[in-house]
Parts: structure tokens; C-alpha cells; sequence
């Protein structure tokens, strides 16, 4: 397959690591997801193999899109440009994570990796080199706020790897960016593992500039009394693929979830999710947005896991999307599967456009159709931009979001 | 004192209106006219049009005209959006108010003036100034500034919404206000502070049409003029003594008038 | 806590309606293949486009797959073990219902379908059918009158040949899947029930279906009609003996409704579930789809679904006409081992249609209840509607409920709602109410029932009842 020779001629890396080679391995069987598969099927085939398209060779690592500047109080890392951290401060350090403890960990996880579930990270893990691979050890308290940011360059094929682990009682705000310059691929493999009491206020923002691809994974493993709290963006790519996988791998702890997602022209952009409870007195609050419009095709699905050991678990799934274009697409499936049975879980979906009463009435006070629509985009937007952590003021979202094309 | 408010130009001239929604005829050749300094009462059954009347001059999407014409100042505004409407002066009082989870009030209510005081050539007025004019306004209906903080009309009250409406009014200061039931659903201390707002925003340049079942806001507020309306006509107008002859025969009376025009 | 034990008494009501009746009946030999095919068709007198039409299905299907994706889990039918066709001896033909063997009639009496003119239910015309064939319709002269009619799939083929030839597999063609593939080449029998214009019909209809011999499967195939303006209520029940083989019940139900008709489609589902260990049981693979043809038709499913061993079901509607409504109301209860995966399919075509779907599962013992379905507005859809509330009740912490909607819309002037939760029945409700002296089962049911009111209320009358004392008795002594 065209990929595994990519992959395997790829001028960056020089000596296949273990875990390159065990997925390049587990890749060079099947090397493409199953396009029936449940988590596959309505990934559009064209736009999935023009992600691959692009040469994994990177020709200008430098990045240069203008950042907000950094503000002070804040610690920003770039993941590929030789971003060695290690600040120890009274109250808190963040430190590279080991060599050993990097691989160890990835090791862990591929184990249970499943060939279509998890194809996004096998691509991630297998064209990444220890340069792109960023591993961070959290621990303390009044950590400031970080910024991490992820790009692809134009005309290639990157792949990004973060592995955070975030020590017990810890609490941070993290801001990570993920940016796809013209004609680019980005792959972003994040794994996240929350210790004990630990607590994360999670913000992620995609987009793209014109005609770049995004396949972002996002694996979450939540200790007892953890709380992780997702606010998500994705916008202005030709194709997105958004996976979050979050285990509570002993039950008792926290998560909520707001993502959003918006498609125009004639993008893609999917986000699926799958929450497992692994122990009892989970909770989970989940809304997951999209907004489609000209030719563009939005799609949601979520899956609820609440098996046997999981009773007490209290979860609630929402996908609300907004159609505004006859030729757009939208296809939601919030799913529950439960087998125990004290438990509250509910979801919901709704696909509908802007409420034409909701409208009419601010056409009535002198308010123009555009700008009334703005409004309530702007509302309908404003309950997910607004979990998202970090100065998100400085980044405009909301402007950007309503005045671009 | 009438022949006198007629000799100036009349506000709004609804002519033998007709008009369907799906097909379904609502209104069958309604005409009015208001001329500045009047207030007018329609007063029929539910369902009788009166509503859609109201939604038809504030331009509602959903009605065609299939006859008729509305002139408002003297042009006729049929192809106008309902936007261009209300910022020329005309305002319409809904019903039930609708809501709009996540619009913050006050950032409404800004929009809103600034596009009315745009068309009146006025200044538009900053985050600041704004907030001076509202605190102003907010007393006639004896608002409590928390509101505006809140998004539009979510979670009001059914007498906080209808208050909305007439600070909405006041900021908006229409040439032509159409209030449809803004009595119902409030109690006797509500209804007086709305009455009142209306009392003090109205005056000889302006028009009203208050739309209403009940004698009790015209009570607070008197008609020069009460039409009653049935199966999307008005079928009989008399003067403010009319509503007052209704509230004592009912409905079934005005049955007689349909008849004899038959 | 709540006692365990007692509420496992509450579900464990024996099976009513598993005894065999002793009866001398023709089989053909096991297996399939096309002279099984062809020797059914012979044996039913058809006409060759409907030999053509089975052996196109018998095509199709030997190139299909048996699909996977409902995830159930069972021992992988062999086809060839099967026999395809199995029918009463009895003579030739049979003119009058005197003529019709004893036992039948006693089998349907027992089953509390009496067919006989003395005793047959008063308001209700009754096609009754016992393993391949259909024994008796009553009622025909009656509905006759108002032009409806109503008798047995294979006497229409002879009778009113024009219509099926018009309609048969219109709605579920050959190819749709498997086991419709499956129906289609070797369907016996089933019932026909054709409306004409403008005929509200006097009675309700009803199939009963009777699977008898234990190594055949059952595959009837039901065709109803409702030209404009009409209206209809039928009505379907089934039941099985016990046997610790599983039988194969692949049916096919096809309904069309022309401008302004309206057809209401009910079913009490009662197959054999097999026993606490999972032997036996009815596997019941059925397909059953509307066609909203005409403006403003309405299809209407409900169904009450507590038997067979696994159902794979899916009653759908084809919203073509301008304005047509399709509902969809269910109860589905499993226990012990049970698996069911049923929900609907409403796919928006025309403008201004509307759908409705209320979907209650309960799920009791080991069993796996799932909710599917679809929900789909498409490019032409404007102004369409969907509502859709898909409950589960959780009994025991063994038990599984899955909810799998699939919702997708290309018309921007549509709407799709679409809600789901899950519950148990908690103690302090219990509590409550066996503190105001309602005994535990009496407050199990009533909350049972309370649960699924909503799809009840939509049920014939007669059929609620039974349903309500139904499900009563399938869930004694399983809640925890």
C-alpha cells in the first residue's frame, strides 16, 4: 500500500522506533479502515484519501502563522520545535516525561487498540518521530495556563503526538491548538491520563486555512475523583475527523463535553465519541453541536457505555445541529448501550434550522435577517465557546467563526 | 374632536385586506384606518383573524396576501421585510412573546433602537448611553434592571414578558403600535403598569390598535374606536361604548350582525 | 431492598400456549433449493409470474449474506435443516367451516380464537393460519358487502390475481434483504385484506398465526390495501407450541395507503421465547414496511412484542405522499435470554410529512433489548416533521438496554427530535406504593404498565388488555 511506502521512506525518520514499527506492522495488514465499519461508513472516501496525499516529508517545519502573542502569565509550547520544558517552581513543575515512561505508556495503550477503532492513532503513532512527540509530567497547584499548539505545514503530511499526565490533585487550564496551513494533512494524537482528584479544564480549537485535513484523536484515562472538562472547535477543513475515547477507568469521576463543529462550502467534519464507564457513580455531560451549511456534511455519533459494574452512573448526551443549506447533509447517532440498571441516562438530537419565530420576532424590532441570524448563531455558539478555557478572548473565535467564509 | 385628528394624513390604511396562510384564507377583505392621536380596539372570538391581522402588518413570513393593500404613512408596504417595518415605526406587541435562549437582552434591546434610530437619522448610541436610556425607560414599566442581563424573555414571568414588550415600545418609540393581548395573562397591578407605559409612550402623532378579548384593559385605556371581527372580518365598529355593549350581550350577539350582512 | 427472589417469581409465568396439536400434515422434504421452490408454487396452483417472482428471490437470495449487524448472538441456522412447507391434511377443498377438522378449530379455541359461526368473536373478522396455510376468514360474506376483502394470501392469488400481481412486492422487494429474499422464494401463506375507495371497514381484521410443527419454518407473507379515502384496523397475533429446537419465522408484511386512506396495523407478538437456558424459541426475522402512496395517507404500527427467542424487526414507513403521517408505537419485553433488536425506519420523502415514534423497551433476566431505527428526511422533505421517545426500563443488573438512532436530514426547512432516556423501577416507588397496601407484583405491573401507556393507548381495545395482562404475566418474578 502506497501509505506504508510513504511512511517507510520518510526521510525524518531515520531509525524506525518499536512502536513505529509495531504499528507500521499492525498498518501494512489492513491499511485503510474498513469503509462499512460502524465508525467509517460515512467518512467520505475521497476526501479520506486525499489526506493521505500529501508527502509525510517535511519540508518547512518552521511555523509561521502569527499567534495571539503570548501573554505572560501564560506557558506555550509548540510541539515539533524543540520544545524542552522543564520549570520547577514552589508551587508546581511541569517536566518532560521520560523516555521510558513515554513508551511505556504508548505501549499500554496500543495494546488495546482495535484496527478500525483506533486507526487514526496506528497513522499517528507509526509516522511519528520522537521530535513531533511531546510527553508532559504535571504536578501541583497554580499551575498557569498552557497553550499548546500542533500544525501541519503546506503541501504535507504531519503527524503530532502529546501524552500528558497529570499527577494527583493537579488542576490546570489547557489550550491546545491544532492548525492546518494550505494543502496540508495534520494528525494529532493526544493521550491524556488524569490521576486522582486531578482536574483538567480541556480547551481544543482546529482550523484550517484552505483545503487542509485534520484526523485528531483524543484518548482521556480518568482516575477516581478526576474531573475533565472538554471544550472543543472545529472548523474550516476540507475533511476533520474528530475521535474522543474517555474511560473512567474506575468509575467515580467527572466529565463534561462541549464540542462544536461547523461545515461549509463542501467540507466534512465528523466527531465521534465514545465514553465507557468502568466503575460506578460516573457522570457525563455531553453536547456536541454542528451547524452545516452549503454543501458541506456534519456528523455526530456518540456511544454511552454502561456496563455491570457501572450502576450509579448519571449520563446525558445532546447532539443539537443546525441545517441551513438544502444541499448540506447532517447525520447524528447518540447511542446508550447499558446494562446496569441503577442508572439515569438519557440523550437527545435534534436537527432543525434557525427558529423562524425566534427570527421574525427580532425582524420585528427593526433587527435585519443577517444580523439576527448572527445573533442567534452567536447564542448558539456562545454555551460551547465559552468553555473553552484560556484567554480564548484573545483568539476571537466568535468573530472568526461568524465573519469568515 | 374626531373630524379634527382626521385633518391630518392618516398613519396606517389597511384596504378590503385579504389574506391565507397554506392555502387557507384568514383574513376576507378587512379595512381600517388610524389616524395619528386614535386609539383603536379589536375585539372577536379566537381564531376570528385579529392575530393574523396583526402578524400581516408586521410582515410575518408565513401569510400571503392574496388581496388588499396596507399603506403606512401613505405607501403601501406589502414587499417591505418586517425589519424595514418596525425601523420605519411599527411596532407590534406580541402575544406571546417569544423566546430566545442565549440573546442577552440588553444586547437585543441595543440592536434593536440603534436600527430605529439609524432610519430616524438619530445618533446611535454606544454600550454607555444606551444603558442611560434603558434605566430611563425601564421605570415606566417598573422594570428591575436584572433583566436585561437576561436573555430574551427566557424564563419571564408571563406579566415580565408582556412588560418587555412595552419597554421595547418605548425604546422603539413607533408611529404605530399594534398590541396583541398584551392584557392577557396579567394581574390587575400588571395591567396597570402596562396601560400606563402605554398611556405615557402614546401621543397625538401616534397611533395604537389594541387587540384584546377583554373589557378590562379598556377600561384603563379608552377606544376612540372598537371593531369587531369575526371569520376574517370586521363585522361591526362602533365607539368605546361598544365593547362596554359586548362585555354585557357576548359574542353570541355579534353572531346576529354576520347574519344580516348575509 | 427489594426482595430479589420475589420479583424473579413475578416474571416466571409458564408458557400458555405451548402445547402441540396432534394433527396429520403434509410436509415436503427438508432443505431448499429450486425444485422446493418450484414444488411450492405447484402445490399452491400459481401463476408462472409468480413462480418467476420466487425464483428471482431464491436468486438473489443465494447471493445475499446473512447480515450481522444487529450484533445477536445465535447458533447459525442451516437453511437445508428446514422444512418449507408443512400444511393440515384435509380434503381438497373445503367449502364450509364444518368441513375444516375438528382439531384445528379446538387448537384456535384453546388459543381463545374461536372460529366456528357460534362462537367466533363478534366484532372481529378472523383470518386464522396453522403453520403454511390458512384454515379459515371469517366474517367474508359480511365484509363482502362492503367490497372489502379479506382472505388468505393464496386465495387471492387465485381470485384476485390483478392485484397481487400490482402490489406484491412493491413495498419490500425480493432483493431488500435476506430474509425478505428469503419470504419472497418459498412464502406460503398469510393473509390479503384489499379496501376500496372510500370504505371505512366495518370491523376490525385480524391473522392469527400458529406455528405448529416444530422442524418448519414460517413464512407468510401479508399484502393490505387501502385504496382512497378508506380506512382499516388489523390486527395480528402469534403463538407457538414449545419445542427445544428454534424455529425460523421469516415474514413479510407489505401495506399501501392512497390518497387520504388510512391503515392501522397492530401486533401482539407472542412466540415462543424459549426457557430460562435459552433453548428453543421462535427466532423471528421479519420484515414489515408502509407505503404512504397517496397525500395525507397515515400507516400506523403499534406492536407488542414479549415472545420469540430473538426478533429482528424493524415495521418502517415509506413517506411518499404530500402530507402522509407514519407512526410507530412499541412495547418490547425481554427476559431470560431473549434478544431483541426492533425500532422503525421513517423515511421522509414527500413534503409536509410526519412521523411519530414511541419506543419502550423493557429488559429483564439476561436479555439484550435494543431500540434501531432510522430517521431520514430527504432532499424533498420540506416542512417534515419527526418526534421520536425511545424509553427503556432496566429489570435486574444483568439485563441490557441499547438505544441506536440513526438521524440524518438534507432538508434545512425540516425537523428531527429525537429523546431517549433510561430508568428502573426504584424502591422508593415500590415503597410508595405498596405503602398505600398495593401488593409487590400489583405494583410492579402497574408501573410496567404505567411505563408503557402511551404505546397501550394507541392498542385496539381488546388487544390493550391483553396486552397490559400480557406483559403482567411475562415479568412476574423479575424485578429486583
Amino acid at each position: 500500500m502506497e501509505i506504508i511506502e510513504k511512511i517507510k521512506t520518510n526521510k525524518s525518520i531515520d531509525n524506525l522506533t518499536e512502536i513505529q514499527k509495531f504499528c507500521l506492522d499492525k498498518l501494512e495488514s489492513t491499511p485503510l479502515p474498513n469503509p462499512k465499519s460502524e465508525q467509517w461508513r460515512l467518512a467520505n472516501k475521497s476526501k479520506l484519501s486525499n489526506f493521505l496525499d500529501y508527502s509525510v516529508n517535511e519540508k518547512n517545519p518552521k511555523f509561521d502563522t502569527p499567534f495571539p502573542n503570548t501573554s505572560q502569565s501564560n506557558i506555550r509550547l509548540v510541539i515539533g520545535d524543540n520544545c524542552l520544558i522543564n520549570v520547577i517552581e514552589e508551587n508546581y513543575s511541569i517536566k518532560q516525561l521520560s523516555e521510558d515512561k513515554l513508551v511505556k505508556y504508548i505501549k499500554e495503550q496500543i495494546s488495546c487498540f482495535n484496527q478500525n477503532e483506533n486507526w487514526s492513532e496506528l497513522l499517528n503513532l507509526s509516522l511519528n518521530s520522537r521530535k513531533n512527540t511531546l510527553g508532559l509530567k504535571i504536578n501541583g497547584s497554580e499551575i498557569p495556563p498552557i497553550e499548546i499548539f500542533s500544525h501541519a505545514s503546506s503541501n504535507s503530511l504531519n503527524a503530532k503526538t502529546l501524552v500528558i499526565f497529570l499527577e494527583k490533585n493537579c488542576d490546570i487550564d489547557l489550550l491546545q491548538v491544532n492548525l492546518g496551513k494550505d494543502n496540508s494533512s495534520l494528525s494529532q494524537s493526544t493521550f491524556f491520563c488524569l490521576e486522582e482528584n486531578s482536574s483538567v479544564n480541556h480547551g481544543v480549537v482546529s482550523y484550517g486555512e484552505n483545503k487542509s485535513n485534520l484526523l485528531n484523536s483524543l484518548n482521556v484515562i480518568q482516575q477516581k475523583n478526576s474531573e475533565y472538562n472538554l471544550g472543543s472547535l472545529h472548523f474550516k477543513f476540507n475533511y476533520a475527523r474528530f475521535e474522543i475515547r474517555i474511560k473512567q477507568s474506575e468509575g467515580n469521576a467527572k466529565t463534561n463535553i462541549k464540542g462544536m463543529q461547523i461545515t461549509k462550502k463542501d467540507e466534512q467534519i465528523s466527531t465521534y465519541t465514545k465514553i465507557d464507564f468502568n466503575g460506578p457513580n460516573g457522570f457525563l455531560d455531553q453536547i456536541n453541536k454542528s451547524l452545516a451549511d452549503d454543501k458541506s456534511h456534519a456528523i455526530f455519533e456518540g456511544s454511552i457505555i454502561v456496563p455491570k459494574i457501572a450502576q450509579k452512573t448519571d449520563a446525558s448526551q445532546l447532539s443539537r445541529n443546525l441545517l441551513l443549506s438544502n444541499l448540506a447533509q447532517i447525520d447524528t447517532k447518540p447511542q446508550l448501550e447499558i446494562i446496569a440498571d441503577d442508572v439515569k441516562c438519557k440523550h437527545g438530537a435534534t436537527i432543525s434550522q434557525l427558529n423562524e419565530e425566534e427570527l421574525f420576532y427580532m425582524r420585528t424590532r427593526g433587527i435585519t435577517l443577517p444580523e439576527a441570524s448572527k445573533l442567534q448563531l452567536s447564542s448558539y455558539f456562545q454555551e460551547i465557546t465559552s468553555f473553552i478555557p484560556v484567554s480564548k478572548d484573545r483568539w476571537d473565535l466568535l468573530d472568526k467563526l461568524l465573519n469568515e467564509n | 374632536m374626531q373630524n379634527k385628528m382626521k385633518e391630518s394624513d392618516p398613519i396606517l390604511e389597511v384596504e378590503n385586506l385579504s389574506a391565507s396562510t397554506d392555502n387557507l384564507p384568514i383574513l376576507k377583505g378587512v379595512s381600517l384606518t388610524v389616524y395619528p392621536g386614535e386609539i383603536h380596539a379589536i375585539m372577536g372570538r379566537n381564531g376570528c383573524g385579529k392575530s393574523t391581522l396583526s402578524k400581516i402588518i408586521a410582515g410575518h413570513p408565513s401569510y400571503n396576501i392574496t388581496n388588499g393593500d396596507i399603506k403606512f404613512l401613505g405607501a403601501s408596504i406589502n414587499s417591505l421585510e418586517p425589519e424595514e417595518r418596525a425601523q420605519s415605526g411599527i411596532f407590534l406587541g406580541f402575544q406571546y412573546p417569544i423566546e430566545i435562549p442565549g440573546v442577552s437582552n440588553l444586547e437585543f434591546l441595543r440592536v434593536s433602537t440603534n436600527a430605529r434610530r439609524k432610519f430616524l437619522n438619530k445618533e446611535e448610541l454606544d454600550t454607555f448611553d444606551f444603558e442611560e436610556l434603558v434605566k430611563e425607560k425601564l421605570e415606566l414599566v417598573k422594570m428591575d434592571h436584572a433583566f436585561l442581563s437576561r436573555s430574551v424573555n427566557q424564563g419571564f414571568s408571563g406579566g415580565e414578558k408582556k412588560r418587555n414588550e412595552i419597554l421595547q415600545m418605548a425604546l422603539l418609540e413607533p408611529k404605530i403600535a399594534i398590541l396583541d393581548e398584551t392584557d392577557s395573562g396579567l394581574d390587575i397591578d400588571a395591567l396597570r403598569i402596562v396601560a400606563s407605559g402605554i398611556k405615557k409612550i402614546s401621543n397625538t402623532q401616534t397611533g395604537i390598535i389594541l387587540i384584546t378579548h377583554y373589557q378590562r384593559l379598556l377600561d384603563e385605556i379608552e377606544p376612540n374606536y372598537v371593531h369587531v371581527m369575526s371569520d376574517g372580518q370586521i363585522i361591526k365598529t362602533g365607539e368605546s361604548n361598544l365593547a362596554l355593549e359586548l362585555e354585557k350581550k357576548g359574542y353570541e350577539w355579534t353572531d346576529n350582525f354576520i347574519k344580516n350582512t348575509k | 431492598m427489594v426482595n430479589e427472589n420475589l420479583v424473579k417469581d413475578v416474571v416466571k409465568e409458564p408458557y400458555k400456549y405451548g402445547f402441540v396439536t396432534d394433527i396429520e400434515t403434509e410436509k415436503i422434504s427438508k432443505g431448499l433449493n429450486e425444485d422446493i421452490v418450484r414444488l411450492i408454487s405447484q402445490k399452491k396452483e400459481e401463476p408462472k409470474y409468480l413462480l418467476d417472482f420466487r425464483l428471482k428471490a431464491f436468486k438473489k437470495w443465494q447471493k445475499m449474506k446473512e447480515p450481522d449487524w444487529a450484533g445477536l448472538g445465535y447458533k447459525k441456522i442451516d437453511y437445508q435443516d428446514i422444512i418449507y412447507y408443512s400444511a393440515p391434511k384435509q380434503k381438497e377443498k373445503i367449502s364450509s367451516l364444518d368441513e375444516v377438522d375438528p382439531k384445528l378449530l379446538e387448537t384456535f379455541d384453546k388459543l381463545g380464537i374461536p372460529l366456528t359461526e357460534q362462537k367466533k368473536l363478534t366484532n372481529v373478522a378472523v383470518d386464522a393460519v396453522f403453520d403454511s396455510v390458512s384454515i379459515a376468514t371469517t366474517f367474508r360474506e359480511e365484509l363482502a358487502e362492503h367490497g372489502v376483502i379479506f382472505c388468505s394470501i393464496s386465495e387471492a392469488v387465485k381470485n384476485h390475481s390483478d392485484l397481487i400481481e400490482k402490489y406484491l412486492g412493491t413495498v419490500v422487494p425480493a432483493s431488500d434483504n435476506y430474509f425478505a429474499a428469503l419470504n419472497s422464494a418459498v412464502f406460503s401463506d398469510g393473509s390479503f385484506v384489499f379496501i376500496p375507495k372510500g370504505v371505512t371497514c366495518p370491523m376490525d381484521l385480524s391473522s392469527y398465526f400458529r406455528i405448529n410443527s416444530g422442524d418448519s419454518g414460517q413464512f407468510e407473507r401479508t399484502l393490505i390495501i387501502a385504496e382512497e379515502s378508506s380506512s382499516v384496523s388489523y390486527l395480528e397475533g402469534c403463538t407457538a407450541p414449545m419445542f427445544d429446537t428454534n424455529t425460523l419465522h421469516a415474514a413479510v408484511v407489505e401495506l399501501i395507503a392512497l390518497d387520504d386512506a388510512s391503515i392501522k396495523y397492530s401486533t401482539v407478538q407472542n412466540w415462543y421465547a424459549g426457557d430460562e437456558e435459552g433453548i428453543g424459541g421462535i427466532f423471528n426475522f421479519v420484515t414489515k414496511r408502509g407505503k404512504c402512496l397517496g397525500k395525507r395517507s397515515k400507516i400506523s404500527w403499534s406492536q407488542v412484542e414479549t415472545g420469540s427467542a430473538i426478533t429482528w424487526k424493524y415495521p418502517s414507513c415509506l413517506l411518499l405522499g404530500e402530507e402522509s403521517v407514519g407512526e410507530f408505537y412499541s412495547v418490547a419485553l425481554t427476559n431470560n435470554l431473549q434478544q431483541a433488536d426492533t425500532g422503525t425506519k421513517m423515511i421522509h420523502i414527500g413534503p409536509k410529512t410526519k412521523s411519530t415514534i414511541v419506543s419502550k423497551g423493557i429488559s429483564a433476566g439476561n436479555s439484550i433489548n435494543s431500540y434501531r431505527g432510522l430517521v431520514k428526511m430527504g432532499t424533498k422533505a420540506t416542512g417534515a416533521r419527526n418526534y421520536s421517545q425511545c424509553d427503556s426500563m432496566l429489570i435486574g443488573d444483568q439485563a441490557s438496554a441499547n438505544t441506536f438512532p440513526y438521524i440524518k436530514s438534507q432538508q434545512p426547512n425540516s425537523e428531527i427530535e429525537h429523546e431517549a432516556s433510561t430508568c428502573r423501577i426504584s424502591e422508593d416507588q415500590l415503597f410508595y406504593l405498596q405503602s398505600r397496601g398495593i401488593e409487590f407484583e400489583e405494583a410492579v405491573s402497574m408501573m410496567v404498565s404505567g411505563f408503557c401507556r402511551d404505546v397501550f393507548n394507541q392498542l385496539p381495545m381488546e388487544f390493550a388488555a391483553e396486552a397490559d395482562k400480557l406483559l403482567a404475566l411475562k415479568l412476574e418474578g423479575s424485578v429486583g
